[in-house]
């Protein structure tokens, strides 16, 4: 750049750069009216690949059904999309369909993401709210305070509760009676039962079969919830972790590997191992969710079940129901039609029933999924139980009640020195809780400056 | 910007030699065209791009909706966020990696250059690595690194060590992952070495032997300064690419490690900028990134150009 020459030439340069950039107006190829010409509708959604053909073909079905909208499909994989969708909304070109998780709902509405799609559903000819799961509803009404009442702002695409299963197999060959499926084990069962299952079954000296292998960032809410505790109040704005009955569950839950020694040792305890170790049938329990039954039913070779998750101090269950969303642009310029391909994704009875058929999710109408729990070709025998938690003991995360999540990865970043056992569950909580509520404090600030635009 | 001193002096070398050179000749027209294409993509897609990053770390941007200019409290935030420095540490941390895959590809560099039969398998086999996707690796050395049945503890059982549970655990994490960035750039730097080495003058050897120089000594006063310009560069680039480290760590220890100890900074500002809304502070951190890399860079120019080794 040492000449007057090439300088202009860079500014010229730069110039038609930026203008070209600002020239990226807002363009939607669409231009229908409904007067024959056709609507042009986005949608963005993640998937592995058999989920991805799984949902093409109900896309592909729902333009059969409605001949004036064609759907442009966008479609990442699951680790990109999270970023890829962020990405679309700062550049402000919101697909007019998307798939969004529950815990981003608060974020979204406040800043005017997601359209309030309540009037459009009530209105729609297609699909009837009460197809679909109440509670996965509910998941995606917010009233502008709290989550869970109020104007609905998405329709869950699934369900996943989180269930326990066990290895049925182990147990006749140990000849331990059978868990009920309805009567919860207590934390004592519980362990006697693990006990008798951690064994060194061929003699080298060496265990080779142990009782449960339980992973604390999915399984700790079920001990935690189901001793009456939980990490955040009612009000959503006081971090609770330090309640005596969070301490008591989150010790036993350590216990299980320090004290009672009825899992694999340390060092493999955050591991994939345990699902690993499950799949070569050397654990007792572990738990399954509906997205693990394809994989199971080619790779395991022992009988399984559910059964409920062993109940603490309320003697009640309790386990987590996992859910991603389908919202509506609010930029969107075909709210109707947007709404009716959410609608037909989340709840259509013929498409659900593809979806099954392909076997990567649980039923999102009641009707289609009662059907399915009920069909004995299917295993495993109970998978009423993923019914009973979607509509009697599974929770929503904590997370997807605050603006944003960073006060509870908070509570699981230093958590391996209890899971060890060279901490207390007391002591661990009184240093997180403070950083943990600071953290929420500052969401509920962010979310209130968001608010005032 | 690589061997800006170099083609400096071969300007004014020429200088001496040729007429001033007029600038506006049809041919530099046709090179500024083609050049225009990488120019026209860094300042779409780089520079614009880092300008609304500056901005924004001056604002509370959540991502979704306006910016609202907050002044410096992005940075004052930043610099009493522990985790920040702690993500800060990890990264020059993991960069240890740098000198350790220097000297490895060069002594394979050396090896291969002695004419060893099959030097073209082993070039390919060392390459694979570096031509393979990050992602695809770092999965295959999650299971490597299982503590239960992964690859190198089984090795490591061989000789009755019982391994640790390499990505569970604080104090072998990071080295975990330095062993992984070592093996997968060692087959890009290796190849630069093979090159720089391949151009050593043949004659400087025979003329060393002539005067008795032993073969440590002819490595040490010949090939060492020939592939210094090599050496320089792979640093540089090193430092500027370990500083930016984050697929591996994101595939491999998807919530930064255990008690947040093989987060990187870039780890960190994409958990802020996605996973928390906090895009303005994500950017004061890409920011306070940026400068750093920057200043480690000129440091490394200013260095390498006091030691200046000349050909003449």
């Amino acid at each position: 750049m040492r000449t007057k020459k090439m300088k202009t030439l860079f500014l010229a340069l730069a110039f038609a750069v930026i203008s070209a950039l600002v020239g990226c107006s807002d363009k939607n190829a669409s231009v229908g009216n409904g007067n024959g010409e056709k609507i042009e509708l986005t949608f963005m959604f993640r998937g592995q690949p058999q989920e991805q053909t799984a949902y093409k073909n109900v896309v592909k079905k729902f333009e059969e059904k409605h001949p004036n909208v064609k759907v442009n499909i966008v479609v990442t994989s699951p680790d990109q999309y999270a970023t890829k969708l962020r990405a679309a909304i700062a550049g402000r070109k919101i697909p007019d369909v998307f798939y969004f998780n529950p815990g981003e709902l608060r974020a979204y509405v406040n800043s005017n993401v997601l359209l309030d799609i309540t009037k459009y559903v009530e209105n729609s000819k297609g699909v009837n709210l009460q197809d679909i799961w109440e509670k996965g509803v509910n998941k995606y009404r917010f009233d502008g305070e709290k989550v869970g009442q109020g104007n609905l702002y998405g329709l869950p695409k699934d369900l996943g509760p989180f269930a326990l299963g066990y290895n049925k197999t182990m147990f006749e060959k140990a000849g331990i009676p059978l868990p009920d499926k309805d009567k919860p084990y207590t934390w004592q069962e519980f362990i006697d039962v693990c006990k008798k299952l951690t064994k060194d079954t061929n003699g080298d000296g060496k265990l080779d079969q142990w009782g449960t292998g339980l992973n604390a960032t999915w399984t700790l809410q079920a001990f935690v919830w189901s001793n009456g505790a939980d990490w955040i109040d009612e009000s959503k704005t006081k971090v609770t972790v330090d309640d005596p009955k969070f301490i008591e569950a989150l010790q036993f839950f350590a216990d299980m590997q320090n004290k009672y020694k009825v899992t694999p040792s340390i060092a493999e305890a955050q591991t994939l191992d345990t699902y690993q170790r499950w799949l070569r049938g050397q654990l007792g329990f572990f738990p399954v969710g509906p997205w693990d039954l394809a994989a199971f039913d080619q790779q395991i070779k022992f009988e399984y079940d559910l059964i409920p998750w062993p109940a603490g101090s309320t003697g009640k269950p309790a386990t987590w129901v996992g859910s991603l969303g389908i919202g509506v642009s609010s930029m969107t310029k075909h709210p109707k039609e947007a709404v009716e391909l959410a609608l037909y994704l989340s709840a259509d009875p013929e498409g659900q029933k593809a979806l099954v058929d392909q076997r990567v999710q649980l039923p999102n109408s009641v009707k289609v999924a009662e059907e399915w729990a009920k069909d004995p070709s299917i295993k495993p025998a109970n998978k009423q139980e993923f019914l009973d938690i979607i509509n009697n003991y599974g929770r929503s995360f904590p997370t997807e009640y605050t603006y944003n999540g960073e006060w509870y990865d908070e509570f699981y970043r230093n958590l391996q020195p209890v899971l060890d056992g060279k901490m207390s569950a007391e002591e661990y909580v009184k240093k997180a809780k403070p950083k943990m509520q600071k953290l929420l404090d500052q969401a509920i600030e962010q979310e209130k400056q968001a608010s005032k635009k | 910007m690589k061997y800006s001193y170099d083609i400096e002096g071969g300007e004014r070398r020429e200088a001496e030699k040729k007429p001033p050179i007029v600038l506006v000749s049809k041919g530099k027209i046709y090179a500024y065209l083609f050049i225009s294409a990488p120019v026209i993509g860094f300042l779409v897609f780089t520079f614009v791009p880092s300008l609304y990053s500056l901005y924004g770390a001056f604002t509370d941007w959540n991502g979704l909706g306006q910016m609202n200019f907050i002044g410096l409290d992005n940075f004052k935030a930043l610099f009493k966020d522990e985790y920040f420095y702690k993500a800060m540490y990890n990264t020059i941390f993991m960069m240890i990696g740098i000198p350790i895959g220097v000297v490895l590809s060069l002594l394979l560099a050396l090896a291969l250059n002695r004419g060893v039969p099959g030097t073209n398998v082993f070039r390919v086999i060392y390459y694979i690595p570096v031509i393979s996707s990050i992602a695809a690796i770092s999965i295959l050395w999650q299971w490597a690194y299982n503590g239960d049945y992964g690859l190198v503890n089984q090795f490591l059982g061989f000789f009755g060590i019982k391994g640790p549970n390499w990505l569970q655990n604080v104090h072998t994490v990071k080295p975990a992952l330095i062993i992984m960035a070592v093996w997968k750039g060692l087959g890009y730097t290796m190849l630069l070495y093979l090159a720089a080495l391949q151009s050593v003058p043949k004659t400087f050897y025979e003329a060393a032997k002539l005067d008795g120089a032993n073969a440590l000594q002819s490595f040490w006063y010949i090939t060492l300064p020939m592939v210094k310009p090599v050496t320089f560069f792979i640093i540089v680039t090193s430092v500027i690419g370990g500083a930016q480290i984050f697929t591996e760590i994101d595939v491999m220890t998807p919530n930064g490690g255990p008690e947040f100890s093989s987060a990187s900074i870039v780890w960190y500002i994409w958990q802020k900028a996605f996973g928390n809304f906090q895009l303005g502070y994500a950017s004061a951190m890409a920011v306070i990134l940026g400068i750093f890399i920057f200043i480690v860079t000129y440091i490394q120019f200013r260095l390498n150009e006091r030691s200046r080794f000349d050909m003449d």
